[in-house]
């Protein structure tokens, strides 16, 4: 029962032996997170906490030099953005490309994965490679192929017009052209998860499926009652970077459209960026803090639907 | 039965004592699934859209500026060339950059496999004050947007004095959250009762720590490795901002110097220069994803 | 049920986030005080003639960063005290790295810039006023000179230039007999005849989004009107109407296909025959002759942009600035000064192709011969650039916004130049 009740109990009723055991076990466990421990106070604890607090202020370019020479605003910027119709834009675009993204990412990557692990025996190291390719492949020339694919008289056009579609224009289009960043998105990402699915498949006991396929159990039995729940750490880790990851749309449509046509591809992230550039600092902070607490809220929903156990 | 994975339970059904029964019985016949050749024509299709524009890049860096730029693409090199190869060594301070990137690159990875493995460890494995605390730093740290702190944290670096050092460039990433986290979620994984019983022989935290988690956490160390070598290894704004003179430049930050120019991009020596950053990282996944191999989990427990 | 205990775990940890927050800011921000900036600006006195001593730290971006060095070797020749390092910076994120620089207090003596972030980072204090009589402002051009100044303190020089003239198909236009506009009659005509000679385009533009507010404002400046009066917007005056008017019948009458060409595309469309004229800087001369072969050449020309009562166009190039934390301002100063003579301006034009900041070096035969070259430099005489306020990038961002709108349809021409002057009022000029 350890794993289900792991705060340390009151040291006063338990026992004094166990008591003793007890500190010694923090101890050493605390010894185990140092490292971290003294660089997060180093490195990451102040940046937080300045920013954070940077977002309750008015800082801009000009106070770069005298940080501390700024007023208190309390939620000041937090309303403006609330006020701001095209933070709201963002939020909503953001929102259906997480909505849409990450269950689609992890679903195909998912798919590739186990396909690559147990499907097939030949050329593994050869696929493992090519689907992993999008990730490391240079966003530039990512672009420019995408571009070719997705402009009016290209790729996707053609083939659709073997089929008697007239496609649209497609990042020209305020209808099509957060759709098409999701796809292109989705196809970058998958060959991530699909390394961290392929690591997690390892975990799976193999003496389970094998008792399993004695039993009589088909392959999507298996993998309904094997393999998915023993994945559920992986799952939820994957879950969790992924969601992080979407909400941070950004290169995409930096590189694509820019965030337009007409707004309709501008994400949080791009919203945040672009005000960093205007100098506008504390109200980008804000921005930021209002993304993180998206975050925080989806994984929230995360741990719940993957991390039972935890 | 407070173990592991949720799967235990579950397979409880299919029966404990079976299990030993199928290996000795199952094995032999139906170890591996057929292959299936429709399989394969879905993968090799879907292969094709995953590396085209890998493909493309690769073909671009032999291509002429005029020819990269010509519209539409050729997809072949009509006239190839190796001058935006020859150009990129010949302008480029090439052994310092990729010296540089080298150093960064493997201590920050190396930090991540040791320091993320620890703190995960005792975040999966033991039970002690603050563990939630500490796991919710972790996450919590994890979730800030990273280009809300970048501001702070040069300016936290200039007053430690790191600017233009390699500590200023490798410390800040030396652990990283997302590295805890991923440990944290494989080691959950393992079953405790390997732990168990060595904590009975006597064995120390850190010994079962090192001798027997460890190696079974092959694949997750695989993963990190690759996720953390390919994150540095591309970093680009960090290092532009840290290092302020170009012996300390990074690759990525020397390339951009060539990338994007006020008015008309160099697309030839772009598509060389990411040809050359991306084998490196390649190198890396080719010969770590054998890692992924099953059977390492596991054997020898009852 | 763990999870229940995390959430109230992560609901303490953020209420004590923002405790801790709040209680630095109480304890250490002292708040902007009165005034506005401490004291004014002061430059630390003018700058002598005898040789420059000392190292001198200087960042500049992209091909500049690349070839800068061997000119300040001939710098480093006359002063032999002295020496310059050159630092290469990539143009992706310059701006952020000098917005951290200054941040951390780890800036370089002499920086360049893109003209558009003077005001930005002059707002910070970090840089030092142009010392007195260091340099004849009149020995540069009016629209360069003025992106130097802030709050009528000039900081820095212009050190090249950069403007857009029109592009156009000689062999188009000649079929259509028609010679390249002078007035905007003239230019929506020849724009037309253009597209009936086969041209998709009869001149691409961009519809609206980044960066599109360079191509409108020019039409703005042309009828006299402009972006600030005093402290004062006026980006919803008569001016600005036709202006907006004027851009968005292009897209209305078919004239411009709605499409936003990025780098590459342009240029090949326009060798097709598919565009027939486009705005652009100096730098396609060279692309359109490489690319287009060498029977393109006289395929086509370039021309001074057409106009109403002036024939402005817009200019940018690059900057150089000497900031306040400088250890050595003396040889910072000395060397800025001596980029900006008119030899030094035409030796950087063979080393870098940038063109020079300084009227007087355009009097060398290099540019006054060039067929192209000689336009570029009659159009710096009729060019401008934004006020060097602080909050211009995001001013101009509106107008990209709304300029879109106008052009697909989804707004009145009155109600995007009201949204975009109550947009930058309440921005502000961030004085």
């Amino acid at each position: 029962m350890v794993a289900l009740s792991p705060s340390a109990p009151t040291p006063a009723r338990a026992p004094a032996r166990a008591s003793r055991r007890g500190r010694r076990a923090t101890l050493v466990a605390w010894g185990f997170a140092a490292p971290f421990l003294i660089l997060f106070l180093v490195f990451m604890a102040g940046p937080i906490v300045a920013s954070l607090a940077m977002s309750f202020t008015d800082l801009t370019t000009r106070d770069l030099q005298t940080p501390f020479n700024v007023d208190f605003v309390a939620f000041e910027n937090y309303v403006r953005l609330f006020d701001d119709p095209r933070f709201l834009r963002s939020l909503l675009n953001t929102s259906i490309f997480v909505i849409v993204g990450v269950p689609l990412t992890m679903a195909l990557a998912l798919a590739v994965a186990l396909a690559l692990n147990t499907g097939i025996d030949r050329f593994r190291t050869v696929f493992r490679v090519g689907y992993y390719a999008p990730v490391v492949t240079s966003i530039v020339a990512i672009a420019i192929v995408w571009r070719f694919i997705l402009q009016p008289d290209g790729l996707l056009n053609a083939f659709l017009g073997w089929f008697g579609i007239q496609g649209p224009e497609w990042l020209q289009s305020t209808t099509w052209a957060l759709p098409s960043l999701i796809l292109m998105a989705v196809w970058r990402n998958i060959g991530t998860l699909m390394v961290i699915f392929l690591a997690g498949l390892q975990g799976v006991p193999k003496e389970h499926h094998e008792a399993a396929m004695v039993d009589g159990a088909n392959a999507f039995q298996r993998f309904g009652n094997i393999t998915l729940p023993a994945m559920r750490p992986t799952l939820l880790f994957a879950a969790v970077i992924t969601g992080i990851g979407f909400l941070q749309f950004f290169e995409e449509p930096f590189v694509m459209t820019r965030g337009g046509p007409l707004d309709s591809t501008l994400s949080t992230a791009m919203y945040t960026y672009n005000q960093f550039g205007f100098g506008n600092y504390s109200f980008a902070s804000a921005a930021s803090y209002v993304l993180f607490l998206a975050i925080v809220a989806l994984s929230l929903i995360q741990f719940r639907l993957l991390g039972r156990r935890d | 039965m407070s173990t592991i994975t949720g799967g235990t339970q579950m397979t409880d059904a299919a029966g404990a004592g079976a299990s030993t029964a199928a290996t000795v019985t199952g094995a032999p016949r139906r170890r591996r699934p057929r292959p299936r050749w429709w399989l394969y024509v879905v993968l090799t299709l879907g292969l094709v859209a995953m590396v085209m524009p890998f493909v493309w890049m690769i073909l671009g860096s032999f291509k002429t500026n005029a020819e990269i730029r010509q519209y539409p693409t050729n997809f072949w090199p009509l006239d190839p060339t190796i001058d935006n190869y020859t150009q990129l060594f010949g302008r480029l301070d090439f052994a310092t950059f990729f010296t540089n990137s080298i150093i960064v690159a493997s201590f920050v990875t190396l930090g991540n496999i040791v320091f993320s493995s620890m703190v995960g460890y005792a975040l999966a494995k033991l039970e002690f004050r603050g563990k939630r605390l500490l796991f919710l730093l972790v996450l919590g740290t994890l979730m800030v947007p990273g280009v809300v702190t970048f501001v702070p944290l040069f300016v936290l670096t200039a007053n430690l004095g790191l600017v233009n050092s390699y500590p200023g460039l490798i410390l800040p990433f030396l652990i990283t959250p997302l590295g805890v986290f991923l440990m944290r979620q494989f080691m959950l994984s393992l079953p405790d009762d390997i732990i168990e019983a060595a904590r009975i022989d006597g064995a120390g935290e850190w010994r079962i720590f090192a001798r027997v988690i460890m190696p079974l956490c092959g694949p997750a160390v695989a993963t990190l490795t690759i996720l953390t070598f390919l994150a540095s290894w591309n970093n680009f704004l960090w290092p532009l901002v840290v290092a302020t003179t170009e012996d300390k430049y990074t690759l990525p930050v020397a390339l951009a110097l060539y990338s994007v120019g006020q008015n008309a991009a160099q697309y030839g020596l772009m598509m060389a220069g990411a040809v050359v950053v991306v084998v490196p990282v390649l190198l890396i996944f080719v010969v770590l994803q054998r890692y992924f191999v099953q059977g390492i989990a596991l054997t020898g427990i009852k | 049920m763990n999870r229940w205990r995390s959430h109230r775990a992560l609901r303490r940890l953020t209420t004590a986030g923002a405790v801790v927050a709040a209680g630095a800011i109480i304890l250490t921000g002292c708040g902007r005080g009165d005034g506005g900036g401490a004291s004014g600006p002061e430059s630390k006195g003018s700058i002598d003639d005898e040789p420059a001593t000392g190292a001198v730290e200087v960042w500049a971006m992209g091909n500049e960063g690349e070839v800068l060095g061997q000119l300040a070797a001939q710098f480093e020749e006359e002063n032999p005290d002295v020496t310059i390092d050159v630092t290469a910076v990539p143009w992706e994120s310059a701006h952020d790295r000098i917005a951290t620089a200054i941040a951390g207090g780890e800036t370089p003596d002499i920086s360049m810039l893109g003209t558009t972030w003077v005001g930005e980072f002059a707002a910070t204090g970090a840089f030092e006023p142009t010392p007195d009589g260091l340099v004849d402002e009149g020995s540069f051009f009016d629209g360069s000179w003025d992106t130097t100044i802030v709050d009528d303190v000039a900081y820095g020089i212009p050190w090249y230039v950069d403007t857009r003239v029109l592009y156009y198909r000689t062999d188009l236009a000649e079929a259509a007999g028609v010679e390249a506009p002078e007035t905007w009659d003239e230019y929506k005509a020849f724009a037309k005849a253009l597209q009936a000679q086969g041209a998709t385009s009869g001149v691409s533009l961009p519809p609206g989004g980044f960066d599109s507010w360079q191509y409108v404002t020019p039409l703005a400046w042309q009828q006299g009107g402009d972006i600030l009066d005093g402290e004062t917007f006026t980006l919803d005056s008569p001016e600005w109407q036709e202006a907006f008017e004027f851009y968005g019948s292009f897209f209305e009458e078919g004239i411009s296909e709605p499409v936003r060409l990025e780098g590459g595309e342009i240029e090949q469309k326009f060798i097709a025959g598919e565009v027939g004229s486009f705005y652009s800087g100096p730098f396609h001369v060279s692309l359109l002759l490489e690319q287009g072969g060498a029977e393109f050449a006289d395929k086509f020309a370039v021309a001074m942009v057409p106009g109403a009562d002036s024939r402005t166009s817009f200019t940018g190039g690059g900057n150089l600035a000497v900031f306040n934390d400088s250890d050595n301002r003396d040889a910072s100063w000395k060397f800025v000064r001596w980029l900006a003579e008119p030899e030094t301006q035409v030796q950087w034009y063979d080393i870098s192709t940038d063109l020079p900041s300084v009227e007087a070096a355009w009097d060398d035969p290099v540019f006054s011969d060039d067929p192209y070259l000689s336009v570029f430099g009659e159009q710096l005489t009729d060019s401008k650039a934004p006020p060097a306020i602080p909050t211009w990038a995001q001013v101009s961002a509106v107008i990209d916004q709304e300029l879109e709108k106008v052009t697909r349809g989804e707004t009145s021409v009155e109600d995007a130049l009201a949204a975009v002057q109550q947009q930058a009022e309440s921005i502000g000029t961030g004085q």
